[in-house]
């Protein structure tokens, strides 16, 4: 008898999280385990429930912004942007272009924000421990001047249905400038350390790799999508705001592995220093925010609006019955459905590979489960 | 001799009082990606749909939910439409049905629609995509969770967002907000 037929072998399971530093909140995985190899994981959501869409039915629109705000707590202002998109769109009324040109300042220096704590966390995840030094440092600017425009460093409630709660600082314009140069620096330097570095590349070349068919089947959008080679961009595709003045390519993948998921990301950092360059070359004076009612009262109907977010692409469904709540909100969280293309991609993983994949989506929980 | 003047006519008996201005109905038009769209939905829903509408450029399709299967595949396969992605599955409590949304996008095509299907509360039950889409899978654990909307061929209905052993469905407008029993 040989040894296959007098063994059987069993898999193993192994518990990742919730508790667990590597899952970026709570997040739990139940690997099941073949040697050294993951044959299967089962992710586990709702430890953040918060029930952010049966809230927002007993809200009234103006308030359901700062429910929008705790939903992806890394990119808060992108959040607020879609939420009033879609009620603008209901109300028919579209804010001054002032208004527009802030919103969009504000939602790429949250993106840059965004990506930039993602380099950092991705290099901790792993094992890398300075870039998150240099990744806060920026990030930490970026705040610094949220906090001079909106008066808070993360939950800010600046951008209302109709343009933005108030305009600019006076001293605005040259201090973004100046913060870009900076963040530019700081971007390059966290590229130049990590990007080629060859430990770097050893843990994620050729690591979670994704195709285009299974990426769609999944849900999967934003740099995560574009890393497996499909050029889609909602900034591009169906623009919004001022977003056609703009003009900024569209980064692309080859491989769909976890490297060309992080440096799409890197690039995109690029491409936000670039797009609020020209908001700022291009913005004019004038009024930031669209007359109108002071409770807003969206016309019975409903309207689906998505966008562009760090994380992918976020749908709102909107539903007015024609009072001052809405009947019903859902949100389409890019993080929920990126984390459903977690299966294929660990199918065959290395078990020391299971943080890379994960890390690489750039999760956000608090999107997750809403 | 004085005419009998004939009665006034009486007022249609108002609803259930609306405190607050009047309620107002928000137009739908397509623009023209949106006709785009809805000229090919059409055609590949002809024999299925109910009735349609739309905003900007999303276009929606309301069906029956036994057509659920083979709207979705002939969407998929249609050579003018190709939806490739599910974007959002969603459902909407409307009290005397549950209205589930399926948000299709085409990439490739640039289509975006809506396919809605309408489920009785006491019977709300359809067939699952999971062999369509894999992002299928817990879009319906999700809204099973919320609104105990039944998919009928999803392998695998264990809660997702809620814990096992809640009790109710708190996506209905039934539930409360506050005040439920808690464990």
């Amino acid at each position: 008898m040989t040894a296959e037929q007098t063994y059987d072998t069993v898999d193993m399971m192994l518990n990742m999280g919730p508790q667990h530093p590597a899952t970026h909140g709570v997040f739990r995985m139940v690997l099941t385990i073949d040697g050294e190899r993951v044959v299967d994981v089962t992710p586990h959501i709702g430890y953040l429930h918060r029930g952010s869409e049966k809230l927002a039915e007993n809200e009234s629109y103006g308030q359901v912004v700062t429910l929008f705000d705790r939903l992806d707590y890394v990119a808060n202002l992108n959040n607020e942007l879609i939420f009033c998109r879609a009620a603008e769109r209901l109300m028919g009324i579209e804010p001054p272009e002032r208004g527009q040109y802030i919103r969009v300042i504000l939602a790429e220096l949250n993106r840059l924000a965004s990506h930039l704590l993602f380099i950092g966390t991705y290099a901790i995840d792993l094992g890398a421990m300075t870039p998150i030094m240099y990744g806060f440092r920026e990030r930490e600017r970026i705040q610094n001047m949220f906090e001079s425009v909106t008066g808070a460093r993360m939950m800010h409630n600046f951008i209302r249905i109709g343009g933005v709660k108030e305009d600019v600082p006076a001293d605005f314009v040259p201090r973004v400038r100046a913060l870009l140069d900076d963040v530019e620096r700081g971007v390059h330097e966290c590229d130049r350390l990590l990007t080629f570095n060859e430990v770097f590349l050893a843990r994620t070349r050729g690591v979670g790799v994704i195709d285009v068919p299974t990426a769609l089947s999944c849900g999967l959008t934003g740099p995560s999508l574009r890393a497996s080679g499909m050029a889609y961009d909602v900034r591009k595709d169906y623009p919004y705001e001022v977003y056609p003045y703009l003009s900024y390519k569209v980064p692309v993948g080859e491989n769909g592995d976890c490297w060309d998921r992080y440096y799409m990301r890197v690039l995109e950092c690029y491409e936000s220093l670039s797009m609020v360059r020209q908001c700022l070359d291009q913005m004019e004076e004038g009024p930031v925010m669209a007359q109108m009612r002071r409770i807003a009262r969206p016309p019975k109907g409903e309207v689906y609006v998505h966008g562009e977010n760090p994380r992918g692409d976020i749908g709102v469904f909107l539903v007015s019955d024609g009072t001052d709540k809405p009947y019903r909100v859902k949100v389409r969280p890019p993080s929920f459905c990126n984390l459903v293309s977690l299966r294929p991609m660990m199918r065959d993983a290395y078990i020391a590979d299971a943080v890379a994949i994960l890390g690489s989506l750039d999760i956000v929980l608090g999107e997750v489960d809403r | 001799m004085t005419e009998q003047q004939p009665p006034e006519e009486q007022a249609a008996p108002r609803p259930a009082a609306h405190r607050g201005p009047p309620i107002e109905v928000a137009e739908e038009v397509l623009d023209s990606r949106g006709e785009h769209t809805a000229g090919a939905l059409r055609l590949a829903l002809r024999d299925m749909a109910l009735e349609s509408g739309g905003r900007d450029d999303v276009p929606w399709v309301r069906i029956g939910r036994e057509h659920l299967i083979r709207a979705v595949e002939s969407c998929v396969r249609s050579p003018n439409l190709r939806m490739d992605m599910l974007h959002c599955l969603f459902a909407v409590d409307y009290e005397e049905r549950i209205e589930l949304n399926y948000v299709l996008f085409s990439l490739g095509n640039g289509h975006k629609s809506l396919l809605k299907v309408d489920v009785p509360p006491d019977d709300a039950r359809v067939d699952s995509l999971t062999g369509v889409w894999e992002a299928a899978g817990w879009y319906e654990r999700e809204t099973h969770d919320l609104f105990g909307v039944e998919f009928d061929g999803n392998p695998d209905m264990s809660p997702l967002i809620l814990y096992e052993g809640f009790e109710g469905y708190p996506g209905l407008r039934s539930f409360p907000l506050h005040d439920y029993e808690e464990w």
